[in-house]
């Protein structure tokens, strides 16, 4: 606040209050009318009383610096009636539980004239608690003398709440996270040594990789599982991030959609499937081909479509696609979906379309 | 390969551990494998086999984690990856370690593959000082 010519104010310590109109005959300090237009001292009352923001007002120029004013809202807070809490020190609120740290700095900003903002633990009067956010400051008068101190009080016992519940949810996610890896490090730990133990590791390794693309896809959808959809880019991104980290050129390109975390593991082998193939025989067999992955942003009960197209690679030979293992498993797990691909071997490059409806 | 190498495996999750045992020998790798921070210790300072590579789980039992034993390791001037799946964990406790980090789940040779490379990329590099 500057102090030029038009504004009468002296200069004050940052973040200090100018003493504003009388809220109660109990008070006075003479105040200039220079901020609002018609009746200041109205609109103080009214806008005093109708505030849900408790405040009260408290006179260090008393003994033991006792409330002189309280509003509608600080009494409805704590159950005081006026004539309760008129002349004592905001103290009683305290009781049993309140940690002392946020009282001493309280004490301490007001022995300094300071700003201060802390959280504490509050006793009504009928005993029960709530956390209260008080803010609390120096009032000065005309001339710059300290005239009140200031506090405001806002229950913040439900946003406490809120906040612990999210940080124990977060904390959960976590743990769910690592676990979930293990486990998944266990399922690859088995069926490698299955493998190598039966002789069939090109099998055990192939079955591997498709788990391997399922644990990616679903540990993108810890964060939002509460929620019930999930942002199917992030799943994208993870199955096929592993291709891409080999040199591959991939370009996703869809951005924002939110699908049902039903659709998660189908996506996951699908795509896991369109991306072997790509290396066994498509676009990522040289250097030269690329990958580009589009999808749409479905409404809840449209179909979710995801087009792969590969450019760059060499001749496609039909004969050697069709057949694998891996067309027929997608498929499979399409149709259990009630979804479809549509497989077009352009001579520029492999193309699909993959339909996926989401039942609302 | 003239010379064959042990890689000490750690992991407090038996079937990891077989996974990776198997993993280090398709590689012609020699190993020595320890599900806890005791045995590996014990394990390093017999120094028979001497160990010249080594993949650690980061969390291991009982609220334990791969600390003791990836310190232990550089001030030997041994090279280590660590494999895990609490990144963000592992992330923090590894803190100026500067330790390759490879996520679970991951296939086992790729794990082994890791260690390989961090142990020619560490062969490149002088040897660290002796921790004083």
């Amino acid at each position: 606040m500057k102090n030029d010519s038009d504004d009468p104010r002296p200069t004050r310590p940052a973040q200090t209050y100018t003493a504003f109109d009388e809220p109660s005959d109990r008070i006075g300090v003479e105040h200039a009318a220079d901020a609002f237009p018609g009746s200041p001292g109205m609109l103080f009352k009214q806008a005093m009383a109708q505030t849900r923001m408790s405040i009260c007002l408290t006179d260090p120029h008393l003994d033991d610096n006792p409330i002189v004013f309280a509003n509608r809202a600080f009494r409805e807070l704590t159950g005081y009636e006026d004539s309760e809490l008129i002349g004592r020190n905001c103290r009683f609120l305290q009781g049993p539980k309140t940690d002392p740290a946020p009282v001493a700095a309280m004490r301490e900003a007001i022995a300094n004239e300071d700003v201060v903002i802390v959280e504490m633990l509050n006793y009504r009067k009928d005993g029960s608690t709530f956390w209260n956010a008080l803010h609390l400051g120096p009032i000065y008068d005309e001339d710059g003398k300290l005239a009140y101190f200031f506090g405001s009080q806002w229950d913040v016992t439900d946003l406490r709440v809120a906040r612990a519940e999210e940080q124990h949810a977060r904390m959960m996610a976590r743990e769910l996270s690592h676990r979930m890896k293990n486990m998944f490090a266990v399922i690859s730990g088995i069926v490698n040594v299955t493998g190598r133990m039966r002789g069939v590791q090109r099998e055990a390794a192939e079955i591997n990789d498709r788990i391997q693309a399922l644990g990616r896809a679903y540990e993108t959808t810890l964060d939002d599982a509460a929620s019930g959809t999930i942002e199917i880019g992030n799943a994208i991104h993870a199955i096929l991030d592993p291709y891409g980290r080999k040199g591959a050129p991939l370009e996703l390109r869809g951005n924002g959609a939110r699908v049902p975390f039903s659709v998660v593991s189908i996506v996951g082998l699908v795509l896991h499937e369109l991306a072997a193939n790509a290396t066994k025989y498509g676009a990522w067999i040289n250097e030269t081909g690329s990958v580009t992955v589009d999808w749409n942003s479905p409404a809840p009960d449209e179909t979710l479509v995801i087009e792969w197209r590969e450019r760059g690679g060499p001749p496609i030979d039909p004969g050697s696609i069709a057949a694998g293992t891996g067309s027929a498993i997608v498929d499979r797990i399409l149709r259990t979906a009630s979804g479809t691909i549509e497989r077009n071997w352009d001579p520029k490059g492999f193309e699909a379309i993959v339909s996926i409806p989401l039942r609302g | 390969m003239a010379e064959t190498h042990t890689i000490l495996l750690v992991d407090d999750e038996p079937l990891i551990l077989m996974d990776l045992e198997m993993a280090a020998e398709d590689r012609s790798l020699g190993y020595l494998s320890a599900p806890s921070v005791e045995r590996a210790l014990a394990l390093i300072e017999t120094g028979d086999p001497a160990i010249d590579l080594a993949v650690l789980d980061f969390t291991l039992l009982h609220g334990t984690d791969c600390l003791p034993i990836a310190r232990r390791l550089q001030q030997l001037g041994i090279p280590f990856i660590v494999h895990s799946g609490d990144l963000d964990r592992s992330e923090k406790g590894l803190g100026d370690l500067d330790a390759v980090l490879v996520q679970k789940p991951a296939h086992s040779d790729k794990v082994i593959a890791a260690a390989l490379v961090e142990m020619k990329a560490s062969g490149d590099r002088p040897r660290p000082l002796a921790a004083s």
